[in-house]
């Protein structure tokens, strides 16, 4: 049962969301997520012996190409969220000095 | 006629290609140009296709089974000319600043190209693309002003929209592999197939679930307040406004799209809404700051649109909450761009330091009471229509009516606090010099008042909708209004001004992120145990 | 400790939602495969069913996953810009040294990344990938001449002017099929018409349009980072 594999990663993801006081452990949950939902696309696309979405070397049965063509757009997506939540992050660290939400929270009236 | 859409999303696309590359302030010129070119395609659309909707459907490279398709009806053709409208205002109102400043005019171009496909799209990934588009989009127009606060609103913003997104993201994968397509139409014709299956309600609950977080549902409304208050008045406005609205136009979207399964939602959004207006009103009452008292009203107003969008399709209170779309879009632009002149001219955004605004900038002060006057609904303003259609769906069953009068007492208490920044004497003898400025909001506060008394022609044209039960010359009309703003005083004498512990204490509320996850995945919970479970 | 165990009981029913669910995705595991591999190469001219997906028939998608990725570069630009004074800069020193014999592999392995990546993207259209993953490589390469030359300057601004007329290219060149077909965004050579070889190299010309504005962008970024660091 691989997609339950690949949810239980969409969940772990979750528990880094909703349990980390760091901004980049964040921006890594948010990661995680986005793979363990990448890899789930991929398993619920793939069929049993399925060969590779290409005709010349396709046998009867190939792996749906639509989830894959789907997931590089999430991979493009994906990169350029961290890249900018990275970017945001270097930038809260020279203003406030910390990269700990609470911290970051409780300084400079917090509105 | 049929490639509207296209042109209508490239054009400004292109648009903001060609400002970014020039960096030349008679280029910029060219922004109103593709906009007004916009505007009148959108006429020529409109005039084309009405009352044949199902003609619009097209698909790229005409790929039937396989491509992705645009398609409009009443509903995204409305929500069309309203973001069009309101790009109007916005680049209306920045142009002093836009002339010069290419990167600023770049992203809003840019975004508004998104947004327009986002309305029309009839594909689940390519929904899925736009949504995470505008959330970048927006998430770098939140940081524009480069302060601390700033940075620490968008990446707040940022993550926990796509964490959300993500959720949307792994129901399309659910609906795929039920259906084999992501074309939206087409899974709205097949649904009752598959209606009782758990893979859709599962779906439906992940789907839901990301759409609260993008349109600030109850307990997912935190990053709104954080993002609103920090930018820039006019970029604010555009959030506030129309943004926002772009969840709640997927929310009908996807109700429509899951209409044929066995999902009785309308009892729980209500709820939620009702949580929503009654939560968002509470902390807008506590605030000080000007912007965030706006900013938490946006929060209580998109609880009342949920009110009446959770009835079912067809019924007149849905068309209420639709309507109250539009005029919040109105109002709260309003609201914002003159909070924006205003604080620019005080260098303050604090509700107890501004006085004497009526005498310092007479114009700004009308317009600014117009806006009031219409989010607290009173008679013969555009506010007063759509929460009396709202209001005429539930008058029947007792609580639910009395939640929306609470709402309206509460937002009345804030906005006489709000209203006390007109009074006292003149403090300043600055100039303005901020004619387009000036245009825009009168622009907006033209509209509002014409919608608040031409509703009866405005509704039937758009959406073929009776609206003569509603007459603003009633005398419990009035009743109701002075009722409200009667306690509404007394309220904001005996409770706010004293400022007691329980009102400090939510004014330095401050939800941190991992709580606001958390509460994301028990809203999911909660909707999965509602939705499948029982 | 409370908070965490709730934490986990609430993904629980989610995970056990899911397990429901799956049981009834098993059953129905509905696919287009089959669409794509009978019409797939006929129609488009790729033999590699994914990048006929990527570049013919959603098209539209792949616009604006290019556009994010523009987007994206010129918001960080934008943001890692100097202009407002900042408290804590200095905590951020540059502080390592590239060990010796990573810089003499990486001297090794670059000329081999970039042809690589070159190759992936001009054939995208017959074996496994394609602009966007060529793109990324070619990209890594890159990144690998910092480490053999740190003190590298780069114009980012020429880099990125060009990263923006590629995308209107792109743009332009994937609209043409309006005038040849009479819709938008497909090949521009009608598959009734033309044979797949006659298609591909409208695949091709796209596919390296769309690797070298990959490339190009992901290159800014990183560049955008190490001037943050330094």
């Amino acid at each position: 049962m691989d997609p339950l594999l690949t949810f239980i990663v969409i969940l772990v993801g979750m528990y880094g969301l909703s349990t980390s006081k760091n901004i980049i452990k964040s921006v890594f949950s948010v990661t995680i997520m986005e793979s363990g939902v990448i890899l789930l696309f991929l398993n619920l696309g793939n069929t049993e012996g399925g060969s590779i979405p290409i005709v010349s070397r396709a046998s009867e049965v190939i792996a749906d190409p639509l989830p894959q063509a789907l997931m590089i757009t999430t991979i493009v997506i994906g990169s350029t969220v961290t890249a900018l939540a990275l970017m945001l992050c270097i930038k809260v660290f020279h203003h406030y000095g910390t990269v700990e939400w609470r911290e970051i929270l409780a300084r400079g009236g917090g509105k | 006629m049929l490639f509207v859409p296209v042109y209508i999303i490239f054009i400004p696309i292109f648009t903001a290609l060609v400002i970014y590359l020039f960096k030349n302030r008679y280029i910029n010129y060219l922004a109103l140009i593709a906009q007004a070119a916009i505007t009148i395609l959108l006429v020529l659309y409109h005039y084309a296709y009405t009352g044949n909707y199902e003609n619009t459907l097209f698909y790229f490279g005409d790929w039937h089974t396989a491509g992705i398709s645009l398609v409009n009806d009443e509903i995204s053709e409305a929500f069309l000319f309203l973001s069009v409208f309101s790009w109007w205002m916005v680049l209306l109102y920045t142009f002093e600043k836009g002339k010069t400043d290419h990167h600023f005019l770049f992203f809003l171009m840019f975004l508004q190209g998104v947004f327009l496909g986002l309305l029309q799209s009839n594909d689940l990934f390519n929904l899925f693309v736009f949504l995470e588009l505008t959330t970048i989009i927006v998430t770098i127009l939140i940081a524009y002003k480069k302060t601390g606060d700033s940075f620490r609103a968008g990446i707040y913003y940022l993550l926990i929209n796509t964490s959300g997104v993500l959720m949307f993201l792994i129901g399309i994968i659910l609906l795929y592999n039920t259906f084999g397509t992501i074309n939206i139409q087409y899974i709205s014709t097949a649904i009752h197939v598959y209606g009782e299956e758990t893979a859709v309600l599962f779906a439906y609950v992940l789907m839901m679930g990301g759409i609260a977080v993008k349109s600030a549902f109850f307990p997912v409304f935190t990053w709104l307040p954080k993002a609103h208050g920090v930018s820039a008045s006019a970029i604010s406005a555009l959030l506030s406004g129309l943004v926002v609205k772009g969840g709640l136009y997927l929310f009908i979207r996807m109700n429509e799209m899951f209409a044929g399964a066995n999902i009785n939602y309308t009892e729980f959004f209500y709820w939620v809404g009702a949580l929503t207006a009654v939560v968002g009103v509470m902390f807008a009452l506590s605030q000080k700051d000007m912007k965030q008292v706006l900013a938490y009203h946006t929060i209580s107003q998109i609880g009342i649109v949920m009110m009446g969008l959770s009835s079912l399709h067809d019924s007149a209170m849905f068309y209420g909450g639709l309507l109250h779309i539009f005029n919040h879009a109105l109002f709260k632009s309003l609201l914002f761009l003159g909070a924006g002149i205003i604080i620019k001219a005080y260098k303050s955004k604090k509700v107890g330091e501004i006085r004497g605004v009526m005498r310092t900038m007479p114009f700004v002060s009308v317009f600014m009471i117009v806006g009031m006057l219409s989010i607290t609904g009173a008679p013969f303003f555009n506010g007063f229509i759509s929460k009396s259609i709202i209001k005429y769906g539930i008058i029947d069953s007792g609580i639910k009516y009395w939640i929306l009068f609470v709402v309206n007492i509460g937002t009345a208490t804030s906005f006489i606090k709000l209203s006390q920044i007109f009074f006292g004497k003149k403090t300043m003898t600055i100039r303005l010099k901020a004619v387009p400025q000036r245009v825009t909001m009168m622009t907006l506060a033209f509209a509002c008042v014409v919608l608040g008394n031409f509703y009866i022609q405005i509704g039937e044209g758009f959406f073929g909708l009776p609206l003569q039960q509603i007459t603003v010359t009633e005398w419990a009309a009035f009743f109701d209004y002075a009722l409200a703003l009667s306690i509404g005083l007394l309220f904001y004498k005996l409770v706010i001004e004293p400022d007691y512990k329980p009102v400090r204490y939510i004014r330095n509320f401050k939800m941190s992120f991992e709580t606001a996850n958390y509460l994301f995945v028990v809203f999911l919970v909660v909707m999965s145990v509602y939705f499948i479970v029982l | 400790m409370i908070r965490n165990g709730f934490l986990l009981l609430l993904l629980l029913v989610l995970f056990s939602v899911f397990y429901f669910s799956l049981q009834d995705l098993l059953e129905f595991q509905k696919t287009s495969a089959s669409y794509f591999l009978e019409y797939g190469l006929d129609e488009t001219g790729s033999s590699n069913l994914v990048t006929s997906i990527l570049l013919d028939y959603r098209l539209f998608d792949s616009l604006f996953e290019a556009g994010i990725l523009l987007i994206a570069v010129s918001g960080i630009i934008w943001i890692s810009k100097h202009e407002i004074e900042e408290k804590n800069a200095e905590f951020m020193i540059d502080k390592f040294k590239t060990p010796d014999l990573f810089v003499t592999f990486s001297r090794l392995v670059y000329p081999l990344m970039l042809a690589f990546g070159f190759y992936i993207i001009i054939n995208g259209h017959v074996s496994p990938g394609g602009g966007f993953q060529g793109g990324a490589i070619v990209a890594t390469a890159i990144l690998i001449l910092y480490y053999i030359d740190a003190e590298k300057e780069t114009n980012i601004k020429l880099i990125v002017t060009i990263e923006k007329y590629l995308y209107l290219t792109i743009l332009v060149i994937a609209s043409l099929s309006f005038f040849t077909r009479g819709t938008f965004f497909t090949n521009i050579f009608d598959p009734g018409t033309f044979d797949t070889g006659t298609q591909s190299i409208y695949l091709i010309v796209l596919n390296v349009l769309v690797g070298f504005k990959v490339a190009l962008g992901l290159w800014t970024i990183f560049t955008a980072f190490l001037k943050e660091g330094r």
